[in-house]
């Protein structure tokens, strides 16, 4: 819609990461499909394939595989600070899934909404922010309290 | 017609059966199915007089494996944990205490079903000592001029229960504290973060447990007003004293610049000068204001927490591990 009616946020990071250590900030993935249906077909092949090198590359997220009796195959990813994301999977490839899951590792937990500004800083300004007075000669000495 | 095929007992099989509730089989029926409007009216009004259901604890929730999500802990900070020390640290007393009652009210004998488990008291002091002591020198040696108020002010702001609490729920340890209640109390988290750091620092050293203090608690400072922390009553005062000790002249406040005086947003510069040189200026909406705030930039420049100070060095130690081998094998 327009920029008003859809929510928007500004650039951040959880807990200023990146500044001491990079934490990866996904911290759970939950593979939920099923083990006949057809839509979950590239979700049984990645997991033959793929998941155990996943886990092994990302030591930091939990990985649960759990096979229900599902329609819809899903990817439940939960991050640390409290979000968590669902994607289907339906009919997708085991290569598509791979790439899916790690935009997903390397996402931080925060919304996909348009971010207002992007840049950030908690510095912004070194020599002293402008305003009017400044480099502006005085038209009177410096007054000294009156006594009245 | 719809209606008298609608209900079946369980006596009669028919082709196909799914069930609506314990006892009650239907057939499928592709007409409109008559209970469905008063059923789904009953269930909204149900869950509009409960209100929403008590949150509950991840543990509690499906796809959790305690031992997995702690190696998991472990790994993500990028520190090695022993695990014994911290599955204590997450074991806090209030749910030992509520885990016995339990045990009891269950009628189970006391003997057979003793919790294996320790607390974190003893870890949760180990930890507060450890963080509050490394923080006042990280504190002192970042600004040599701050005095011990201010120090103490900053590191009891940053182990305060919002910040702690703040960067604990951002690191999972929510997720993994034992704790009575959910959900888990402000000083209940504040002390499993601490115990922690406690269990850090007796697994890998002192070292390593400051590294990581300083990567996420020294962090929260960033962007951080001095003042914001330190509660300061009287600028001007403190000004006069640091000045006193620094055997400066006394700060002497004049009007620098004004602007809508009669309106309804003046604007005053109040500049403080010690021996005729300028140390600050401040601006505010009355005089009186102005020179407040003006104490306070003189202040913050003495104890150099200004916005545009140089940066903390956050920079993992890497070369520190090869000088003393080097030393070694030149020297011997």
């Amino acid at each position: 819609m327009t920029a008003r009616g859809t929510p928007s946020r500004f650039l951040q990071s959880i807990l200023q990461n990146g500044v001491g250590r990079y934490v990866c900030q996904l911290k759970r993935i939950s593979l939920i499909f099923s083990k006949k249906g057809q839509g979950s077909l590239g979700v049984r092949d990645f997991i033959e394939e793929g998941v155990v090198d996943f886990a092994k590359n990302s030591p930091g997220t939990v990985v649960y595989i759990s096979p229900q009796s599902c329609r819809i195959p899903k990817i439940v990813a939960e991050y640390l600070n409290g979000n968590v994301k669902e994607e289907t999977v339906t009919n997708k490839t085991s290569q598509e899934i791979a790439e899916l899951i790690t935009k997903l590792s390397n996402q931080s937990g925060l919304e996909i909404i348009r971010i207002r500004k992007p840049f950030h800083t908690d510095s912004p300004s070194i020599q002293g922010q402008w305003h009017p007075f400044t480099n502006r000669p005085p038209s009177i000495d410096p007054v000294g309290p009156q006594a009245k | 017609m719809a209606a008298c095929r609608a209900l079946v007992s369980r006596a009669v099989l028919p082709l196909h059966f799914h069930h609506v509730c314990r006892g009650v089989m239907l057939t499928h029926i592709r007409e409109k199915k008559r209970w469905m409007k008063a059923y789904t009216l009953i269930m909204e009004r149900k869950r509009k007089m409960e209100g929403p259901p008590p949150p509950k604890p991840r543990s509690q929730q499906p796809n959790f494996d305690y031992h997995a999500e702690v190696e998991a802990f472990s790994a993500r900070l990028q520190e090695s944990f022993s695990v014994e020390l911290l599955k204590t640290a997450f074991v806090n007393t209030c749910y030992l205490r509520s885990e016995e009652e339990r045990r009891r009210a269950l009628g189970l004998d006391l003997e057979t079903t003793t919790l294996n488990l320790k607390d974190n008291g003893k870890l949760c002091v180990h930890g507060q000592q450890f963080t509050k002591g490394f923080l006042s020198d990280w504190c002192r040696g970042s600004f040599p001029s701050l005095p011990e108020e201010g120090v103490a002010a900053v590191v009891g702001h940053l182990t305060g229960s919002e910040v702690m609490c703040h960067v604990a729920q951002n690191l999972a340890v929510e997720d993994l504290t034992m704790s009575a209640e959910f959900p888990v109390p402000d000083e209940t988290l504040q002390g499993t973060f601490f115990a922690v750091i406690g269990a850090l620092e007796q697994s890998s050293g002192p070292v390593r447990a400051g590294l990581f203090i300083r990567d996420f608690l020294v962090t929260q400072l960033i962007g951080k007003d001095l003042f914001d922390m330190w509660k300061v009553v009287d600028p001007m005062g403190l000004l006069v004293k640091e000045l006193t000790l620094k055997g400066i002249a006394l700060p002497e406040p004049r009007l620098i610049r004004s602007a809508g005086a009669s309106t309804v947003l003046p604007l005053y510069f109040v500049g403080l000068y010690s021996d005729r040189k300028l140390l600050a200026q401040g601006p505010g909406e009355t005089v009186l204001a102005a020179e407040e705030e003006a104490a306070r930039v003189a202040l913050r420049k003495l104890y150099g927490f200004t916005e545009n100070r140089r940066p903390w060095d956050f920079t993992a130690p890497r070369e520190q591990l090869q000088k003393p081998s080097a030393q070694a094998l030149t020297s011997g």
